[in-house]
């Protein structure tokens, strides 16, 4: 299991398009991805969790990665929200 | 991959979230609106529902996001229209038009079967917004 920590820093935050490419490239992997922020916990690769969580801009959040590929997921959806989503 | 169909009244709401939705969803997922009548005038057009849903199946079915009343009559009548085998595999969602339909086409890009994809659609109904 992996757990690692990132803000989210586009402008839009984890909401519509964002939320739709996470959701998208989580659902790539093998593993099972949760995301912890607010008290919350979703499942990374439903696009209603991931939208219900409402994660606005510069929030921390957690992702959990857990299976025989949670090394590369992990890093795959960290550099996706380290890039803004191509927002900018 | 199933394919989502948008039946509203007006083509331009029809075709404003196809636009929407083509950008959350794989760049091979089939989005076909059906809005308005043939003429442009608002109305829902049953032919114009079946073409659609023929336009968007790709063997694994297709969910279809509706408006408001005879858009539900107007998808219903064109079930009729379509050959046995595909008929066995549409879905009406009972979704917000919208909502339903990003979540929809996010689901069904992801390859879910569409009892999964009408569910997520149908899901979108308690989307808190604030």
């Amino acid at each position: 299991m992996i757990e690692i920590q990132v803000t989210i820093t586009n402008t839009s935050g984890l909401h519509a398009r964002p939320a739709a490419q996470f959701v998208q490239k989580a659902a790539a992997f093998k593993s099972k991805v949760k995301i912890a922020a607010n008290n919350k916990v979703a499942d990374g690769k439903s696009i209603l969790a991931v939208m219900s969580m409402g994660l606005k801009q510069n929030t921390q959040i957690t992702i959990t990665t857990e299976g025989e590929d949670e090394k590369e997921c992990s890093k795959a959806l960290e550099d996706m929200i380290k890039s803004k989503f191509g927002e900018e | 991959m199933v394919g989502v169909v948008i039946v509203s009244h007006s083509q331009k709401v029809a075709e404003g979230i196809r636009e929407m939705a083509l950008q959350m969803s794989a760049p091979e997922q089939k989005i076909i609106a059906a809005g308005g009548m043939a003429d442009g005038g608002i109305g829902t057009d049953a032919f114009r529902v079946s073409e659609a849903i023929v336009s968007a199946d790709t063997g694994d079915g297709v969910a279809i996001m509706v408006d408001l009343g005879s858009a539900v009559l107007s998808t219903e009548t064109a079930f009729e229209f379509l050959d046995e085998e595909l008929r066995s595999k549409v879905q009406i969602a009972d979704a917000p038009i919208l909502e339903g339909a990003i979540s929809a086409v996010v689901e069904a890009s992801l390859g879910s079967n569409l009892a999964a994809v009408v569910a997520t659609a149908e899901g979108a109904r308690t989307l808190n917004k604030c």
